[in-house]
């Protein structure tokens, strides 16, 4: 009976587009290093933000951004739900399109 | 019990700084508690210089880090960091308005009101000193989660360097070990030079950063969505607390001396991390662009800061998590090499057979190449 106050740990699937590869991301989880933990080849750098080479665009659901990415996309990239994989976790199941290496 | 010792044993600088506030308000020679604080540290960092642990993973390789309890810590340091100001000023205060020499009882904790000369100094050089350490929060903090940004803005805008959560990210994450960075010192430059020229250079990138977004979001650069200007004016309380305080003269200087500690601490830090080292713009950064600083008291009084390599390769990485990835290593803490970075031709002399290991162990030969284009 004590099972209903423990905490249930939503995972995340996450479809990227257009290998059709999946991941799967815990609450808080950073999506590019669960992608290379993984065996991914998602282009990266810096990892922290700055340099945009792991820039992907969110096709569907929602990411939480880990910092401002208006110094390295611009407010139409934004708009149109492109993302930093290095800066992001999950919020929700989601779909994104990123060529990978 | 792991896990327990895991999560505490970065809370040496918590409990120091609030050690010396408490000797700033007991007055006194207590007011020294700071500086000799400090003193303490080299000395323990000397004396364990040689063990080296790896970071602590369980069975399945999951950290023992607990990420709420140590963002709950460094968000705390920001009030932490207030008080350090506001114990200064009181002692500010009560020197230019020479407050009567006496003791009080409060708390429980004497407090001896008025100060003289000599101890208003060793309470600048206190408070200045660990005002200083606020780096590696304001660094960590600067890293992850969009309101961790903003206190790393707000710590470092204490010791006047809020440019330095931008320029950190944007400019030294990207140029690293370049002559595009300021922050990375080149062969030959030494602390001092250093601390001016990086401070200048990461000033005009965040002021340049700024300008440029600005112009892609079609707004004016005199307004308050700027953050180079919003960095400063986070400075602002802390000069009108100083002014009040001791006046434009008495605390103006006492500010600004804070400042100039704090500052040659924050661009020590980044000459011990990369002096000398070469990389060529537009490679991949990796692990021999930096050097490690881990022995066990620089590991975990700095919060892992000192893990360079492994941080600057896993930008994303929780400073707990950081770990010994066999980068060049100068096989001495922090406090140790910032003693001998104070002597630059001592400095010199011991990085010689570091430089030239690094020549022939880590660097490319493109690398070498660019060495030997500058005389090195």
């Amino acid at each position: 009976m004590f099972n209903i106050f423990k905490k249930k740990v939503l995972n995340f699937n996450v479809n990227l587009e257009p290998s059709n590869k999946e991941i799967v991301l815990k609450p808080g989880e950073n999506l590019l290093t669960v992608a290379l933990a993984q065996g991914i080849k998602w282009p990266h750098k810096c990892r922290v933000g700055s340099c945009g080479t792991c820039k992907c665009k969110v096709i569907e659901g929602k990411v939480k951004a880990e910092i401002d990415f208006s110094n390295v996309l611009s407010p139409e990239q934004i708009e149109n739900g492109y993302a930093l994989a290095c800066k992001s976790s999950a919020k929700t199941n989601l779909k994104i399109l990123i060529n990978l290496l | 019990m792991k896990k327990l010792f895991v999560n505490t044993r970065y809370l040496i600088v918590p409990a120091m700084s609030v050690v010396t506030i408490l000797g700033l308000l007991s007055g006194g020679n207590y007011v020294w508690t700071g500086v000799i604080l400090f003193g303490l540290c080299a000395i323990i960092d000397t004396a364990t210089k040689n063990i080296h642990l790896r970071a602590d993973f369980d069975e399945n390789g999951n950290s023992y880090g607990i990420k709420f309890f140590q963002y709950g810590v460094m968000y705390l340091m920001l009030i932490v960091f207030i008080a350090l100001q506001l114990a200064l000023a009181w002692k500010i205060y009560q020197y230019v308005n020479a407050t009567p020499f006496d003791v009080v009882n409060a708390y429980g904790l004497a407090i001896q009101n008025g100060i003289t000369t000599t101890n208003l100094i060793g309470a600048v050089i206190s408070a200045g000193l660990w005002a200083g350490i606020g780096i590696i929060y304001g660094h960590e903090l600067s890293h992850n989660k969009k309101e961790g940004f903003f206190i790393s803005r707000l710590i470092m805008s204490l010791s006047g360097a809020s440019h330095f959560t931008y320029a950190h990210v944007y400019q030294h994450h990207l140029d690293l070990a370049h002559e595009d960075d300021p922050a990375t010192a080149p062969r030959g430059r030494n602390v001092y030079m250093h601390t001016w020229l990086s401070h200048a250079g990461q000033g005009k990138f965040s002021f340049e950063l700024e300008k440029s977004r600005l112009k892609r979001q079609g707004k004016s650069f005199l307004s308050l969505d700027n953050r180079w200007i919003l960095g400063y004016l986070y400075s602002l309380p802390s000069i009108i607390l100083f002014v009040w305080a001791g006046g434009l003269f008495v605390g103006l200087a006492a500010l600004l001396t804070l400042w100039l500690i704090a500052n040659f601490e924050l661009e020590a830090l980044n000459y011990m991390g990369h002096y000398g080292l070469i990389r060529e713009k537009g490679k991949p950064v990796e692990y021999r662009h930096s050097w490690d600083n881990d022995s066990v008291f620089t590991d975990w009084f700095f919060i892992a800061i000192g893990r360079q390599a492994d941080h600057h390769v896993r930008g994303e990485t929780y400073f707990w998590e950081l770990d010994d990835v066999k980068g060049p290593n100068y096989g001495i803490g922090y406090f140790s090499l910032f003693l001998i970075t104070l002597i630059p031709p001592l400095f010199r002399s011991y990085m010689k057979k570091h430089l030239d290991n690094w020549d022939s162990k880590y660097a490319t030969e493109e690398e070498r190449n660019i060495a030997k284009q500058y005389g090195y």
